[in-house]
């Protein structure tokens, strides 16, 4: 099988593929008749030159084309639900991240189980390229699902991970959510996707996905090592 | 008094005094058309700049300032001006007293009350063209953006917004009235034009939308400089409270704009079939099925904006529904090409492209309804991709085939015909390359909105051919334009009903004289109806 590189991408991939094998059918269904029609009925002096004026409506096709494109919409609805379902319900073991945004960058606010901030990463607005000195580079592990808490400062952004293909608003005023996960270690986009001014196209971060014993060795620093023991404490008893 | 009528001038051969006090139909229409048509081409040079921008990753032509001004005027005048104006204030304005035999509209002097009140819009636009006057929020004007001042002059926008939107709401009781009261005798609901229908369903939208949008910016308006806090969560507002009732009325309005394209489309593709609109009673039915369903499905604009998910599932339910009346529109299109006598002339190729550039838009809008690929595809190039398709460009091609058609009616010349053909086929290929490569980008996860994008090579690759795409489709709108002019100085003479139509309209000499139809209004008999083609007498 082949890897999933990340989650709700590996859902959404299949969804636009369901849409676009629908769409080509569709597509296909109006503009081949209509071709065939363009070229067979042509306006020929002398041999034809009024269309058929008897066969002007159908009963029986007008109900067709209410049904079964209500049918079709009916499932795509239903089908796009089940998705969303999935995309919006957390993983119950998902890592919290705090993400607030504003004018033109983010702060990134790790969070523990009881929802005190471990540590804290800020990406500032560079105004002239796409590059992030390590500092300013988020960490997530690889294969764990990250649940994000969205608020913004001053006005309205939007948390966009490309690799993911999800986006959720950060309001000031509200706390949104989402969720997303990236199996594969490397590095990947994030971008602002709600219009916010001079710096919007470059209010972006860049998420450094590590394997999770490096995410937690740079998560907890010193503390990482104590943690560890503790944990091998326990598992021995 | 009958006979000084039949000799009376075209109606466009009035003194420069009569077209500034005019409350004539025909010359009010023939002002926004021009109006329109201007501003369509400044907004298309917009986003020409927008375009070569984004050509390469980078900042390169222009600042982010001026690029956000750019996008901001594109959208808010191709929306506004264009897709509204040119073919309700213009085209409606000439056709509608036309195509039910009427005089002129029911209230002539509102009409032209509406017409300068769109004028003094316009004015205001240019003003934004002034250093520290541009507008920089885009054509949405979110707050608690619209209220910083990063934004530019929220004021002027909120006057333009309330300069228009009194000029829509004149309009729309004077069209809705003119129909109601003032159709020649026979003209009956069931035999009235399509376009016609579409433009009494669009003004019945204004009508019941634009009051929304009013309280909204006038909202956006107190708050920013009277301290207000509608929106500002830091005195307890919400602006979620403003996209609610902005998408109230800004959905609804793209309906405003399609349905009198569907209109046109209606119009020319039964005249070169030579056959009656199939489905005519559904296609009205499809019409008013759009109206209702369009006041239901806004919350389509906020899926990710932090509304409840009950709300994104309902109204994603809501929004793929529109789907089944705008797909019995294409179907009926393509039936009445069946067993017809087809001829290319310029302004079939127009709708017969517009209607398959509105194909490839609404299959590309189910993504964005299916609300969840629209979680990944919100705020994407690809829901930009989709609306130029729609709103772009099946929208632009109805409003130019509808020029040639009509040009006769209006200067009593053809409009060019090998320009008309030459530009039709520019405009649809530099489109199609443009907007599809648009759609892939989009799909691969490009913002919208973004002047400077990173380096990625497949991102600069699409957005090099948009912009090849994009020049082609410029040189396609110059040389329509050129035509035009050539047409109005060197045109070929037109007879009277060129192209062989029922439609009332077409009874007129050409150009239309001052009067319409004189005194006494078109006579109609039982058998007549404006897509009939077997009845026409005397060869007409």
């Amino acid at each position: 099988m082949e890897q999933v590189l990340a989650l709700p991408y590996a859902w959404w991939k299949e969804a636009v593929i369901v849409w676009l094998i629908v769409a080509v059918i569709i597509y296909l269904v109006v503009a081949v008749p209509g071709l065939y029609f363009l070229l067979k009925y042509r306006y020929k002096p002398g041999e034809r030159e009024i269309g058929d004026h008897e066969f002007n409506v159908h009963a029986g096709l007008e109900a067709a084309f209410v049904l079964i494109p209500t049918i079709i919409v009916l499932f795509l609805a239903t089908y796009s639900f089940s998705i969303f379902k999935k995309m919006r319900t957390v993983p119950e073991d998902a890592i919290t991240i705090k993400v607030t945004a504003f004018m033109w960058g983010w702060q990134f606010d790790y969070l523990d189980e009881k929802g005190n901030v471990v540590k804290s990463v800020v990406t500032g607005f560079h105004p002239n390229d796409y590059n992030l000195s390590d500092a300013e580079k988020p960490v997530i592990p690889a294969g764990k699902p990250i649940k994000v808490l969205l608020t913004s400062l001053d006005v309205i952004h939007s948390f966009y991970v490309q690799p993911a293909r999800i986006t959720e608003d950060a309001v000031p005023g509200r706390i949104t959510y989402m969720w997303f996960q990236i199996n594969k270690p490397g590095e990947y986009y994030v971008f602002c996707r709600e219009y916010c001014g001079t710096g919007h196209s470059h209010m972006f971060s860049i998420l450094k996905v590590v394997p999770p014993e490096q995410f937690n060795a740079w998560l907890y620093g010193d503390k990482a090592v104590a943690i560890e023991s503790e944990t091998n404490k326990e598992v021995a008893q | 008094m009958r006979e000084a009528l039949h000799v009376e001038r075209p109606y466009f051969l009035a003194s420069l005094k009569e077209w500034i006090f005019t409350t004539d139909h025909k010359k009010i229409g023939i002002l926004y058309f021009t109006v329109s048509y201007i501003f369509f081409l400044v907004a298309g040079l917009f986003g020409l700049g927008i375009r070569l921008e984004q050509a390469q990753p980078g900042m390169q032509v222009v600042s982010y300032d001026t690029y956000n001004y750019l996008l901001t005027g594109h959208g808010a005048v191709m929306l506004l001006w264009w897709a509204i104006a040119a073919h309700i204030g213009g085209l409606g304005n000439f056709l509608l007293p036309l195509m039910i035999g009427a005089r002129d509209l029911a209230f002539p002097r509102l009409n032209a009350l509406s017409w300068w009140m769109f004028f003094g819009a316009s004015v205001l636009v240019l003003l934004t063209l002034l250093p520290g006057n541009q507008i920089k929020m885009m054509w949405t004007g979110y707050p608690p953006f619209a209220s910083h001042p990063n934004a530019g002059v929220t004021a002027l926008y909120v006057f333009i917004i309330h300069l228009l939107g009194a000029s829509s709401i004149a309009t729309a009781i004077n069209f809705i009235v003119t129909y109601l009261k003032m159709r020649a005798p026979g003209v009956t609901f069931w035999k009235t034009n399509m376009f016609v229908h579409a433009l009494i369903a669009a003004n019945v939208i204004q009508l019941v939308g634009v009051p929304a949008l009013a309280g909204a910016v006038t909202m956006l308006l107190l708050d920013t400089y009277l301290g207000t806090n509608f929106f500002n969560p830091a005195k307890g507002g919400d602006p979620l409270i403003y996209q609610n009732i902005f998408w109230f009325y800004s959905h609804p309005v793209v309906y405003v704009q399609i349905l009198p394209i569907f209109g046109l489309f209606s119009e020319i593709v039964p005249v070169f079939a030579r056959r009656p609109l199939f489905g005519y009673p559904t296609m009205v039915f499809a019409i008013w099925g759009i109206v209702v369903l369009s006041f239901i499905v806004w919350i389509h604009h906020m899926f990710v904006s932090g509304v409840p998910n009950w709300a994104r599932v309902l109204f994603s339910y809501t929004t793929l529904l529109i789907a089944v009346p705008t797909g019995i529109k294409i179907f009926n299109w393509m039936l009445t090409l069946y067993k017809g006598a087809i001829q290319f002339r310029s302004q079939m190729l127009y709708a017969l492209g517009g209607i398959f550039m509105f194909l490839i838009g609404g299959l590309t809008g189910v993504p964005n309804a299916a609300v969840a690929l629209d979680l990944g595809l919100s705020d994407s190039l690809f829901v930009v991709g989709h609306f130029h398709y729609v709103l772009g460009m099946a929208l632009t091609l109805g409003i130019l085939g509808a020029v040639i058609h009509w040009f006769p009616l209006a200067t009593g010349k053809f409009y060019p015909e090998t320009i008309g053909k030459v530009s039709f086929w520019l405009i649809f290929f530099g489109a199609n390359i443009f907007y599809f490569s648009q759609l892939i980008v989009g799909l691969l996860g490009n913002p919208r909105r973004y002047p400077d994008y990173p380096p990625i090579p497949e991102w600069a690759t699409l957005h090099m051919i948009q912009t090849v795409g994009a020049l082609i489709l410029g040189l396609g709108i110059l040389l329509f334009t050129i035509g035009i002019i050539k047409g109005l100085i060197s045109g070929e003479k037109a007879p009277q009903n060129p192209w062989k139509s029922p439609s009332l309209e077409w009874r007129l000499p050409v150009p239309a004289p001052a009067h319409n139809f004189g005194e006494e209004p078109p006579k109609v008999d039982k058998d007549w109806h404006p897509y009939r083609f077997d009845r026409l007498e005397g060869g007409k």
